[in-house]
């Protein structure tokens, strides 16, 4: 009901930081946005530093992150619907909603990347079925819708639409699955995207694993995006952090990390390319600096109870695993492709601003969320063991 | 029935006629050029540009060699760029040419990313920018006739025929000479062949292309260039789009049908113990998603 809503949001002190940060977000999403129409009006060369020798550049970074960091949204909801795990039902609307930002936030990362935006619907139109681009474009569509009706419930259940509401609940299961087949697919998908670049892509990362490798991996930066909104947005609001359960995700990161490094060593040591990581070069480094942040460091930190029971060792723990995330991803679709002699790319401030806007916007809807739907944060008076 | 063009790297004098008569068959405008200190102008290819020739010079056993290599699209038999467009806007002709079809493309630039020669170029300088390419003259070779590059072609570097009787010269010629030729005929095997087919007198790594595994690539010290491809990378000889292909068609539907029997096992062992219990409505769905 919007009375209860309303109730909520007076529950809620608001301080006047509050206030200028939301003020702040808008002004970064207006900029964004403004931005974006300009490179729609003069086109990518005008705006983005892109060019033949660097035909992708940030924002398909952002992108090939973005998308397993929204995981969260989908292993949540396995272990919630499918494993049957009811005491994790609390964490859920926060992180599909984070997950479904997420996910909103590539479509329109990758529209502005289009060099024909306006024929965006050729993907539906026209089908090349072993194009893994086409399959991960057609998944992400559907489960973007996927995660509106994931997280619909909640919002109709604060309008007090009872009908509605109940007909979504119903078929709750159905669609957590078609989320987590079409989440599989797409998130190995993004792997299997750069199998393409055989002769291109460094030997330290390219493998014929690597479908398998970012669907670990995106189980795990999924995992620790549960893990950050849980405990971002409730301390934000001044709510307590659920330590307890968040824990239990942790140790699941830790696994995942750990079952992944194992992997990729094994792969390497198998495919004879373990010489390559000391050869010193620059992207030994990279690879180094890879696995010690996203792998080494949270799976020391996450597999010790006595340091994820807190919240200090669960947000360092979930922040460098996601760091790491970040690094591989960057790794994969910029640094290790090999590239003609004397070409560079540094993102144009351009670039930057339509990223910046689109994480801008994403923060200011999940916090004003937050304060307006009474399932965002959780009864108060629940404790938080 | 499928055609190549061989290009004879040691025949070629850089006259560059080649570069013109494409330029002017497919109406291609003059790009504005900056001195480099090389005769090799454009220096790069470009949406509008889509053929060089490629000058290096190259210190192989003791000697000195001023190479002409003419780049362009290779053409593959099994193309990378036609594996990654997701809307099939790549495809090869039964008889070479790899096409773009203006009409689909959507601007993804995965073409860009995937092809190993680095051959697709973006129209930058528009708001609204398409994929260009060499295209095998394709419009010319429907009527018979060959591309207009191999047409002007004086020294005759440049070949058109069959590609079985591209090979076959190609290996005579490497035969005729030995000493005079790598013995070595690039695109009959690289990445699962190519619709161009190359001979030089240097090892062809030298000339920045990328090489078979099993042919060793010069380290950077070796490869004293003053060039821009360096430190080359290597090719199969089975296509790598064979592989995505391969998996697009069985790992797909795998993956999901993999997934959705997990996922129905899951249900039915939780119910069975009993936890499946955590909402009356969510049960039921799960019965529905379950069969």
């Amino acid at each position: 009901m919007t009375t209860r809503c309303a109730q909520w949001a007076r529950s809620l002190p608001v301080s006047w930081t509050e206030v200028a940060v939301y003020l702040l977000l808008l002004a970064l999403t207006a900029l964004g946005l403004g931005v974006a129409v300009v490179r729609f009006m003069r086109g990518l060369g005008a705006t983005t530093n892109l060019s033949n020798a660097y035909p992708w550049g940030i924002w398909i970074t952002f992108d090939v992150f973005i998308v397993p960091f929204s995981a969260g949204a989908f292993t949540l909801a396995a272990v919630v619907y499918i494993l049957n795990d009811e005491r994790y039902h609390v964490l859920v609307p926060p992180v599909v909603l984070a997950g479904l930002l997420g996910y909103i936030m590539v479509c329109a990362v990758l529209l502005a990347d289009l060099g024909l935006p306006h024929r965006f619907y050729n993907i539906i139109a026209f089908l090349n079925p072993e194009s893994f681009m086409f399959e991960i474009s057609w998944c992400v569509m559907l489960y973007t819708i996927v995660l509106v009706l994931e997280f619909s419930p909640v919002v109709l259940e604060s309008l007090g639409w009872e009908g509605p509401h109940r007909l979504v609940r119903s078929f709750t299961v159905v669609f957590v699955s078609a989320g987590i087949i079409l989440s599989s697919l797409h998130q190995s998908s993004l792997g299997s995207m750069w199998l393409l670049l055989q002769d291109k892509l460094h030997a330290l990362w390219w493998t014929p694993l690597l479908p398998f490798l970012f669907l670990l991996t995106a189980i795990a930066g999924g995992l620790c995006m549960a893990i950050l909104v849980s405990m971002l947005l409730p301390r934000a609001f001044g709510r307590p952090v659920r330590t307890h359960l968040l824990a239990n995700l942790g140790r699941a990161v830790a696994g995942f990390l750990a079952a992944y490094g194992v992997l990729k060593l094994l792969d390497l040591l198998i495919a004879g390319e373990l010489g390559l990581l000391f050869t010193g070069s620059t992207l030994s480094f990279l690879f180094w600096a890879e696995l010690l942040v996203g792998v080494v460091g949270p799976v020391a930190i996450l597999s010790q109870s006595r340091l994820r029971e807190t919240e200090r060792g669960l947000l360092a723990g979930a922040s460098l695993a996601t760091l790491g995330l970040a690094l591989n991803r960057a790794n994969i679709s910029m640094f290790a492709i090999w590239r003609p002699r004397g070409t560079f790319y540094s993102p144009h401030w351009m670039e930057v601003a339509i990223l910046v806007g689109a994480v801008a916007a994403a923060v200011l809807v999940l916090a004003l969320a937050a304060r307006l739907l009474p399932a965002m944060l959780g009864p108060a008076e629940e404790e938080a063991a | 029935m499928s055609k190549a063009m061989l290009i004879d790297t040691t025949r070629c004098t850089a006259c560059r006629g080649c570069q013109v008569a494409c330029k002017q068959w497919n109406d291609l405008p003059a790009e504005k050029t900056r001195n480099l200190g090389s005769y090799q102008n454009p220096y790069r290819l470009s949406a509008y540009t889509w053929t060089i020739i490629q000058m290096r010079e190259v210190e192989y056993e003791g000697r000195l060699f001023w190479s002409f290599l003419k780049r362009q699209c290779m053409h593959c038999l099994h193309p990378a760029c036609v594996s990654a467009c997701p809307v099939g806007a790549m495809h090869k002709l039964p008889d070479g040419p790899v096409l773009y079809n203006d009409a689909r493309c959507i601007g993804c630039r995965y073409c860009m990313t995937a092809c190993p020669f680095r051959i697709p170029r973006f129209e930058w300088d528009k708001p609204v920018g398409y994929i260009r390419k060499c295209h095998f003259c394709f419009d010319r070779l429907a009527e018979g006739l060959m591309p207009a590059c191999v047409k002007t072609c004086p020294t005759g570097a440049l070949q058109f025929g069959e590609r079985e009787e591209m090979i076959a010269l190609a290996e005579q010629r490497l035969k005729a000479q030995p000493e005079r030729y790598i013995q070595h005929v690039y695109g009959k095997e690289e990445g699962g062949g190519t619709s161009v087919l190359i001979l030089s007198a240097v090892p062809f790594a030298y000339l920045g292309l990328p090489t078979l595994a099993d042919h060793p690539v010069p380290s950077e010290q070796e490869l004293a260039v003053p060039f821009e491809y360096l430190g080359v990378p290597s090719l199969g000889k089975e296509p790598v789009a064979k592989l995505n292909d391969d998996l697009a068609r069985y790992g797909t539907p795998g993956i999901a049908i993999g997934v959705a029997a997990i996922l129905a096992g899951l249900q039915w062992y939780s119910k069975r113990r009993g936890t499946g219990q955590h909402t009356g409505d969510a049960a039921a769905a799960a019965k529905e998603s379950g069969s």
